[in-house]
């Protein structure tokens, strides 16, 4: 409880223009926006085509699968633990979701929206079953969450492979395409209305989801928990914190996160194919990017999903910007050494 | 453990007590399954036990083994390095490159390699101990950045056609024992010996248990640090070059995957990922027994896509049964 | 000591973008350099007949006292590059029904989950202790792949590639799906046919490194210059065989090109769908082609709703099939160093080209008319 009321005597001080200042560049958040919005104004000078509503479309929804994936990886690495098993997870789940709405051996009451309805939200509860178990193995049977999800990726694969034996899925029935909606299409926005329009459902789940975990995290305690624990688990045990329940809950939760991104995933597409390519690497990196020490105890999901964004750009942006494809891999690795250089950087010099 | 050695002290006399110890130590435990499922394994076929076959093994883990011995150092510091199948990439690359493009003798090239190997683990340790980065999030941006490199200056070209004597290290064998083999052993046995043996070993142990309480008592914990992520380049860039010289050309993807390997034999190995513990013996177990099982399933007719199942299932398992067997001793 | 680090520090953080930055300013891109500088042999433009190619002598290798099993059961494995993707699936599905009608061949399917040469390795050396009689494989590397399959013909084990090759003295024959000039002709052709002979393209690729794909690129290249000058080549991105990056990087070509895009090509059964939704998404169908190689029923949804006009690849379950007749040829003895055709079932007779390759026939092209008689 100190802690939260020391937040409060500090943000009480924050009111002279210089220390607005400072808190603005203060934390991981303010900083990545303010490189987004920079890489973005500079590419665009470079080549106007960067700031045409589709591409500003696509540059918040490309990666909005794997901001709403870090959401629940933000809280597992928040507690002290790790998950390298969410990209075959993902991959089983899309694969479930499209297998359950193409399937057609329902009984006939069942109807074409029950089973687009079923196909929605089973992965979630799949997920969420998955997720559970994992947690179980972490916290009951005191197994690091490293080692655990190190077998569970070889397992998820082996398993999906077997079972799928590499047919792709395609055929979903209409209505079936959640993540392809534009919300908005039909209302003018009073700023920017083209891109409201073209904004298609992912970005909606990626903005609302984050924006409920962020607020969950923050004033729910179950979510103030998940840094207690991370932070200091012995203190956190003595302030009568359950760290198994509050570990199987970043777990769960993280499970159904995957199980969204999974839905969003599969729904994007008119094919669903079993391709692995290492996505857990991809979201552990925008999570590390968007300020969440990896020792546990900080950051948030506001960063994260920033980062998520931001990582999709540079991708673009160097597409855009000519260099040479041979090299992105090397330019994307030093990028993400700087960001988290500044985070780090910046963290000493508030500590200090 | 003290709790139960002062405990059995009076009743059994010493040489009895350590029989137990090294009974119930993380090693055996796994040595046990080891043994078990070699065991079960081999009434299955009778291609599996056979010197040429367990010999053909051992050249197949040994880029895999050579990771995992610094690999070991490093977990056992509480860190970890995931940047070794990019360094071993890029050295690779850096091989043919040197050789080829800039025309250096091939023997430099190797040279070269290891170098670069070397320097690239120097850069992870140094950015690790001086601006305090996370060794896990270094290792995963020099993952990407170091693979990066290697796809760079590759430019998708692939060098090949080196000379005869070149392939002597992957290929060959002498005394009927595959040549790189001797390499890993003789490798796991330095490490094996300053890890249980000396002073750089111990403060290993230090700096993973308690790293504040470790410089204290006079540690040199970054230095430390820095022979360990800097060996482990340069282990990686080795084994890049076993891999070279084993396949006969270089790909900019080579070792791409090796980290979750590499690591999967050391946490099997029973060494504590959260640091403090672990030894490269168990390392080394943990090492053969996924490479005889993936053999091992191979050979009775189980297809890849459900051996890695098996492997994920012993991974999570074995750890569990481990932890069962080490909390009682510790309870008793 | 410390100053002394930081300096270092300082310096190669100074150094390294700004030696990558101008690294990556200087790439010339006058030829496409993914295939290893091998020789392109583009083909004659338009429906010129292509010169018959010079006959070459038997370049395979040979296996090492292989026992006799003419008309006896055999037992063959085929690794793949990867198992779990649709592709290859289709390829076992082709090796299975040459087995049934054969009835005295029993072949399993076995390879790695990814694409990666070093396990590949692994599979084939395990086969090799476990013995069987054949080897089938699809390399995921032409050289690195050499080793173990010399040693398997060592072991006396007869060994038959198909999809990717390997180099020739490594095996005994490869069945050739298609040649690479013969590919890249198809495609730049459909597209001409599509979209003119002025037309401006991007490429979606799996990665530069990958031989099948790096060699159809360089032929495009050859071929391109040959027979459309005026065609402009864009940009090639890497999306390895990731969906939803080929998905991405699909819709960064459109929305960088924009009007200036005429067509994609998707070198992957994974790109081209991927490619396909993207442009059916930007409601760009008729406006920017896509062509590429797939399988039928990743592309039924696109070509069957009229935004994808052509689809080029061979039948992968013929090029599976074929496979298995061309080992039982070789065990039976009637396919030999120097003989010029084999037969092969349901396939009637198959041309031997380059020495040592079985050519399974032309590029296939799916269209509207006929994509829905094939499921695989």
């Amino acid at each position: 409880m100190a802690s939260i009321t020391q937040t409060v005597s500090v943000r009480r001080q924050r009111f002279s223009p210089s220390s607005i200042l400072r808190s603005v560049l203060g934390s991981q958040e303010s900083v990545l926006l303010l490189a987004l919005i920079l890489l973005i104004v500079w590419v665009g000078s470079e080549n106007r085509q960067f700031l045409a509503t589709r591409n500003m479309v696509n540059v918040f929804a490309g990666n909005a699968y794997i901001a709403i994936a870090a959401l629940g990886m933000t809280m597992v690495i928040i507690t002290g633990n790790i998950d390298i098993s969410v990209g075959s997870l993902m991959v089983t789940l899309s694969m479930l979701s499209g297998a359950i709405s193409v399937y057609d051996g329902y009984p006939s009451w069942v109807s074409t929206d029950l089973t687009i309805a079923l196909a929605w939200v089973l992965p979630v509860i799949v997920g969420a079953l998955v997720g559970a178990i994992i947690g179980f193995i972490v916290t009951y049977l005191r197994i690091p969450a490293i080692v655990v999800t190190l077998g569970f990726l070889s397992i998820l694969k082996g398993l999906l492979i077997i079972v799928s034996g590499g047919d792709r899925i395609t055929g979903m029935p209409k209505g079936y395409a959640l993540a392809q909606i534009r919300p908005l299409e039909d209302v003018s926005m009073p700023i920017f209305p083209a891109f409201f329009q073209t904004l298609t459902m992912p970005v909606f789940f990626m903005v609302i989801l984050t924006i409920l975990v962020a607020l969950w995290m923050r004033y729910s305690p179950t979510g103030r928990a998940l840094y207690a624990v991370g932070g200091n688990a012995e203190a956190a045990r003595l302030s009568g914190i359950s760290r198994h329940r509050v570990v199987m809950t970043a777990f769960i939760l993280n499970g159904v996160f995957v199980g969204i991104a999974a839905v969003m995933n599969a729904t994007q597409f008119s094919v669903i194919q079993v391709t692995l390519p290492p996505i857990e690497l991809t979201i552990i990196t925008a999570t590390v990017v968007g300020g969440v020490s990896i020792l546990g105890g900080t950051g948030t999901v506001v960063g994260a999903m920033l980062a998520a964004i931001f990582l999709n750009t540079i991708t673009k942006a160097l597409v855009f910007l000519d260099i040479s494809p041979f090299w992105t891999r090397a330019i994307q690795g030093m990028l993400i050494l700087i960001t988290v250089l500044a985070d780090l950087y910046r963290r000493h010099r508030q500590s200090a | 453990m003290t709790a139960h050695e002062t405990s059995q002290t009076r009743i059994a006399p010493a040489w009895t007590q350590q029989l137990r110890a090294l009974l119930r130590s993380q090693e055996s435990v796994l040595l046990f399954i080891t043994v078990i499922a070699v065991l079960i394994l081999s009434t299955q076929t009778d291609k599996f036990l056979t010197v040429r076959n367990l010999l053909n093994q051992g050249r197949l883990m040994t880029e895999i083994g050579l990771i995992a011995l610094p690999m070991t150092y490093i977990i056992v510091t509480g860190g970890i390095d995931l940047s070794v199948g990019s360094i071993a990439g890029l050295s690779a690359i850096m091989l043919g490159y040197g050789w080829y493009n800039l025309g250096l003798p091939l023997e430099l090239a190797i040279v070269l390699a290891l170098v670069i190997g070397a320097i690239a683990g120097f850069a992870n340790g140094l950015f690790i101990i001086l601006f305090r980065v996370p060794p896990l999030i270094m290792t995963l941006a020099t993952l990407a950045f170091y693979r990066g490199l290697a796809e760079g200056i590759a430019q998708a070209r692939s060098v090949r056609d080196y000379p005869e004597w070149f392939y002597a290290l992957g290929q060959r064998e002498t005394l009927g024992i595959p040549n790189q083999l001797y390499f890993l052993v003789i490798a796991a046995i330095i490490t094996a010996i300053i890890l249980s043996r000396t002073t750089f070993g111990r403060s290993l142990y230090a700096i993973g248990n308690n790293e504040l309480a470790a410089r204290f008592s006079g540690i040199p914990v970054r230095r430390n640090k820095l022979i360990i992520y800097t060996l482990s380049g340069f282990m990686s860039g080795f084994a890049g070059y076993v891999l070279v010289s084993r396949v006969s050309t270089t790909r900019s993807d080579m070792g791409s995957g090796w980290e979750l390997d590499a690591i999967a034999a050391v946490v099997l190995g029973g060494t504590s990922i959260f640091g403090g513990s672990g030894s490269i013996v168990g390392t080394m177990i943990g090492l053969v027994l996924i490479q005889l099982l993936k053999n091992g399933l191979a050979l009775t007719g189980v297809t890849g896509d459900a051996t890695i199942v098996v492997i994920g299932s012993v991974l999570i398992l074995s750890t569990l049964i481990n932890s069962v067997i080490q909390r009682r001793v510790e309870g008793l | 000591m410390r100053k002394f680090l930081t300096l270092i520090l300082v310096l190669s953080f100074v150094v390294a973008p700004f030696s990558v930055l101008t690294a990556a300013a200087q790439d010339d891109e006058d030829r496409w350099d993914g295939a290893d500088d091998l020789p392109v042999n583009p083909l004659p433009c338009g429906d010129e007949e292509a010169p018959a190619p010079e006959p070459k002598d038997y370049d395979g290798g040979q296996p090492v006292d292989p026992p006799d099993l003419a008309g006896e059961d055999i037992v063959l494995v085929d690794v793949p590059k990867l198992i779990g993707i649709g592709y290859f699936a289709a390829t076992t599905l082709g090796q299975q029904q040459a087995a049934e009608e054969l009835g005295n061949v029993e072949v399993t399917t076995d390879a790695p989950t990814e694409g990666n040469i070093d396990e590949q390795i692994t599979f084939i050396d395990n086969y090799i202790t476990r013995g069987v009689d054949g080897i089938l494989f699809a390399a995921n590397d032409p050289v690195a792949i050499g080793p173990v399959l010399k040693k398997a013909l060592e072991a006396g084990i007869h060994v038959v590639g198909y999809d990717a090759n390997a180099v020739p003295d490594a095996r005994e024959w490869f069945v050739n799906q298609a040649e690479f000039n013969g590919i890249a002709k198809a495609l730049l052709d459909s597209l001409a046919a599509e979209k003119g002979e002025d037309a401006s393209f991007g490429i979606v690729t799996s990665t530069f490194t990958t031989p099948n794909q790096a060699r159809w690129i360089s032929e495009m290249w050859a071929y391109a210059n040959e027979c459309y000058p005026d065609m402009t080549w864009l940009e090639t991105l890497e999306a390895q065989e990731d969906y939803n990056l080929s998905f991405e990087q699909s819709n960064t070509l459109i929305d960088k090109y924009g009007d200036e895009l005429d067509g994609l090509f998707g070198m992957t059964s994974v790109a081209t769908p991927a490619a396909a939704d993207a442009v059916t998404q930007a409601s760009l169908c008729g406006e920017v082609a896509v062509i590429g190689l797939a399988t039928p029923n990743a592309m039924k949804p696109f070509v069957n709703d009229g935004c994808v006009k052509s689809v080029v690849l061979w039948n992968p379950v013929d090029l599976g099939y074929a496979a298995v007749y061309v080992m039982r040829a070789i065990v039976d003895g009637t396919l030999e160093p120097g003989d010029t055709e084999v037969e092969a079932g349901r396939l009637g007779t198959l041309q031997i080209v380059n020495g040592s390759e079985v050519l399974l026939g032309p590029p296939f092209i799916y269209t509207e008319e006929n994509i829905n008689d094939f499921d695989f």
